[in-house]
């Protein structure tokens, strides 16, 4: 088992390294290959109507006029040892230095994950709980009404997106009933009560996309499992109806709903992107935003190493947990 | 000296009038009633009267903002609306008038005691500093902090936003000057063309006469800066105040709190205010959000200051309640299309008159939101900029659907009866330039100008498409949208960049025309000569104003205007003309 481990995570930082190479690629090496010149990619870094010198003072702080082995060693250099930049410290993990903001990308991504993991984790357990209920419920009362009306909703949960479902939540219980007025990001530690409450509508708005999947998966490997004949040899035992529910066939169609559950969270940072946009949340995601809008290729290239990172983080995870399940995946 | 002076007083008395709603009992009677609100606000009101005049002191005013500052340090931004808030925390030595109507276009000494003393034949300029201004810290400006200030600008790596004029106009050894984090020179105070003879005096000196050298140090990069204290690219996150407010934390790009300001004098500067208590603003907030949360009063204030989005414009336009609290003022830009003179046949003036007429204005104006989004344009030059006179020299008022008969009478006269093609380039990204492009594609081609449309990604619009000479040239590119706002509103400083010949240049280009007109280029050169006035200036600035339409270089589409809300909660709201938005240095709340 620790083999196991330990293979998967040399594995990991290979995958890292590969991702690091192809996002500096895709930012450094094909704007060259397509024409651009060293003095072009530096005159983004210096503003509107740069002199000449400046623009040159930039190409060299930034190295653009070195070979490219040197720039990307340099990278990989700055991510493990650090680096400084302006005068600045930039500690390892050096995922560069935003010449937008003027400040190192690691520190900035970092204290936007609290906000991103306070979306996430709560918009998680609603619409495992949520998702998983109404999948049971679906399963059990099959082609009655009910079932119509859980499946009904959770299609137009996958179908609507959540700037759409947020900006009429927002509508609805911000401005018109304002149950959840004057909705922003708290920290926890500052009120949590506030903290809670604010993110009320962020998580039912979150949740109501992924629910809606967990619900139709949970219905369809209930559908299946409730035809096995290991349930009705259970009810033949004279086995207790829940029992026969909760112990035996929600347990073996979970067994698919955790995996997707695993990468799911690895994922998050595309739901947030959403959530955080819309309810104006300071997280990965909004961060994600604006650099994107910003063209700011160091926090492009550092939050893609970091979304890169959490999802074969979460894919170890979920291998690790199926090798504790069947011994088999470990050879 | 004593029209300046006199500015300077109508200056104290708008503001204190803001304040005081008493400032007519020692002025005129006109300029009272032009200044206050009697009998509650009304649509556009904001733009020439003071809404809800008052003193009171207290309360938060909240700003949202759909992005975030390019930066909060005065010697590192370009943005039109920081440049506005940054008056809040930072005094350079001149600033605009904080008055409604055309007086905010005034320039008055803000740290300076008095506009430049000029000598020298035009390459000097000295200016006197107040000699009670202080920082947040208690410690007194000295004329070594506005130096500072000024040389910390020139290190482009460090700050790069902001403008580059002192680098462009400063003498002796500024062209290699490379700022004083890099300067090894004793006492890292190396720039010698600005001197400081004494505390309370510094002098520029040019590398050659620039009369409109009060508007470049109107900019905030002249806000003094503590040596000391002085942080590089951290600067943003405190820059040591010398206004009425001062920062008290900043999350970058998240939110900024600022309280007021206790070693803030009122008496040094009487164009800002200190009466809310504390002022925040949230940034990166979602466009539509802002609008819903300044509607509900959940805040006051879009920062940004360009105008709200298109459901809540429906929103406003179709409530009487709501357009009360509405201004929709010139922004101080216009947009247009160039006509490139080098491009066949459009290098003929014939054939670029014929594009003048045969365009189609209203349906140009539709694309930019109608009479709401902008007023339709006849001249290069909008009406915000001084020496601005109305003129229709291609019918765009009289005929806004375009004359087609005059149009088809030019193209015969450049021998091309049955039209020609040539193409249109826009910003594929900005829906506004793409249905421009589509409606002027749409009335060409009723006289027989076949165009092609050619939509680029608007980062790299100026840098490798239109803006290059070679690239317009090859993909005949002969109309090519563009719009303008100048730094400062005079005439040179319109037309200086858009239609100088000297500002053509092989990449970054502004003068996409590529107009070399000499009567242009010589009347901008007159405007900055020593011998230059005001009064010279605006003369001129109308003269080439008419020059550039009578060459035909330019379609003029529309004078950008933008809808503003004004919240009820707000006191002393108006709009400043200068930046197209409401005045954010002198806001108070009920």
């Amino acid at each position: 088992m620790v083999t196991f481990i330990i293979r998967r995570l040399v594995g990991t930082v290979f995958i890292l390294l590969i991702v690091a190479a192809v996002t500096f690629a895709i930012f450094f090496i094909l704007p060259r290959a397509a024409g651009e010149t060293a003095y072009g990619l530096a005159t983004q870094y210096v503003g509107r109507n740069p002199t000449p010198a400046a623009v040159h003072a930039m190409e060299q702080t930034l190295g653009f006029n070195q070979p490219l082995y040197v720039q990307f060693g340099r990278y990989i250099k700055a991510i493990v040892a650090g680096e400084h930049y302006l005068g600045q410290w930039c500690g390892p993990p050096c995922l560069g230095y935003s010449f937008k903001n003027q400040q190192p990308v690691w520190p900035q991504m970092v204290s936007d994950v609290p906000v991103t993991l306070s979306i996430g984790v709560g918009a998680a357990v609603l619409w495992l709980v949520g998702g998983v209920a109404i999948g049971v419920i679906s399963a059990l009362k099959r082609g009655t009404i009910i079932d119509r009306l859980s499946m009904s909703v959770a299609l137009a949960g996958v179908s609507l997106p959540v700037f759409f479902t947020g900006l009429i939540a927002l509508e609805l219980f911000s401005y018109k009933w304002p149950i959840f007025p004057n909705v922003q990001y708290v920290g926890i530690t500052t009120n949590p009560l506030l903290w809670a409450k604010n993110l009320v509508l962020p998580w039912i708005v979150l949740a109501f996309l992924y629910a809606a999947l967990y619900a139709r998966l949970t219905r369809a490997g209930m559908l299946e499992t409730l035809n096995e004949d290991y349930i009705r040899t259970a009810r033949a035992k004279g086995a207790r109806e829940r029992t026969v529910i909760l112990k035996h066939a929600l347990r073996a169609a979970l067994t698919p709903i955790v995996t997707i559950f695993g990468l799911d969270l690895g994922l998050l940072l595309g739901g947030a992107i959403l959530t955080e946009v819309t309810f104006s949340f300071h997280g990965l995601g909004l961060f994600t935003v604006e650099a994107i809008n910003n063209q700011d290729f160091p926090e492009i290239m550092g939050v893609t190493l970091l979304a890169a990172f959490f999802i074969v983080i979460a894919n170890l995870i979920v291998d690790i947990m199926y090798s504790v399940l069947d011994p088999r995946v470990r050879y | 000296m004593m029209r300046r002076r006199r500015i300077g007083v109508t200056a104290t008395c708008a503001v204190t009038a803001i304040a005081l709603a008493a400032c007519g009992s020692s002025s005129s009677p006109s300029s009272s009633s032009s200044t206050t609100t009697p009998s509650g606000p009304a649509y556009n009101q904001g733009i020439s009267s003071v809404i809800n005049p008052s003193t009171a002191k207290g309360g938060t005013i909240t700003y949202d903002d759909s992005s975030t500052f390019d930066s909060t340090d005065p010697g590192n931004t370009y943005y039109a609306h920081v440049w506005n808030f940054s008056r809040l925390y930072a005094t350079p030595l001149m600033t605009y008038t904080s008055t409604p109507g055309s007086g905010g276009n005034q320039l008055v000494p803000a740290l300076a005691t008095t506009p430049g003393v000029v000598s020298n034949n035009g390459l000097t300029w000295t200016y006197t500093i107040k000699p009670n201004v202080k920082f947040e810290d208690g410690t007194t400006v000295t004329s070594a902090d506005v130096k500072y200030a000024v040389e910390r600008t020139f290190d482009r790596t460090v700050l790069p936003n902001g403008p580059s004029y002192f680098q462009l106009l400063l003498g002796g050894n500024a062209s290699t000057y490379p700022g004083p984090f890099k300067d090894r020179s004793k006492n890292l105070m190396g720039l010698t063309a600005v001197a400081t003879p004494n505390p309370t005096t510094v002098v520029f000196h040019l590398a050659k006469p620039f009369a409109d050298f009060n508007y470049v140090v109107a900019i905030p990069q002249t806000a003094p800066v503590p040596p000391d204290k002085d942080t590089g690219a951290n600067y943003q996150l405190h820059p040591i105040s010398t206004g009425p407010y001062m920062f008290q934390s900043y999350q970058l790009n998240k939110q900024l709190t600022l309280v007021p300001n206790p070693s803030w004098n009122p008496a040094t500067n009487p164009q800002v205010s200190q009466l809310a208590s504390k002022i925040v603003v949230n940034f990166n907030v979602n466009a539509d959000d802002i609008d819903n949360r300044l509607l509900a009063g959940d805040i006051q204030m879009d920062v940004a200051g360009t105008g709200v989005q298109a459901a809540a414009r429906a929103r406003i336009l179709s409530s009487s309640s709501l357009m009360k609290q509405a201004d929709d003022p010139l922004a101080g830009f216009e947009w247009f299309f160039y006509l490139n003179t080098k491009v066949a046949p459009l290098n003929n003036i014939a054939c670029r008159k014929a594009i003048e007429y045969a365009a189609n204005k209203i349906t140009l104006q539709d694309a930019y939101g109608g009479s709401v989004g902008g007023q339709i344009a006849s001249t290069a030059m909008p009406p915000t900029v001084i020496g601005y006179q109305s003129f229709d020299m291609y019918e765009a008022l009289s005929k806004p659907n375009g004359d087609p008969t005059m149009a088809k009478s030019e193209l015969t006269a450049c021998g091309q009866p049955n039209g020609f093609t040539t193409g249109i380039a826009y910003r594929s990204d900005r829906p506004k330039e793409v249905a421009a492009a589509t409606a002027l594609q749409a009335a060409l081609s009723t006289v027989g100008i076949k165009t092609t449309l050619h939509g680029y990604p608007s980062g790299t619009y100026y840098s490798n498409f239109a803006g290059s000479p070679a690239y317009v040239h090859s993909h005949d590119l002969g109309i090519d949208i563009g719009g303008w706002a100048p730094d400062w509103p005079d005439g040179f400083g319109w037309f200086d960049e858009i239609a100088n010949g000297n500002a053509i240049v092989p990449a970054g280009n502004t003068n996409i025309s590529e107009l070399n007109d000499p009567v242009v280029n010589n009347d901008l050169a007159e405007m900055e000569s020593a011998s230059s006035t005001p009064a010279l200036r605006a003369t001129l600035a109308n003269e080439i104003d008419h020059k550039v339409m009578s060459d035909a270089v330019m379609l003029p589409i529309v004078y950008a205007k933008s809808l503003l809300y004004r919240s009820p909660a707000l006191t002393n709201v108006y709009v400043q003309e200068y930046y197209g938005m409401y005045n954010y240095g002198v806001l108070g709340t009920k």
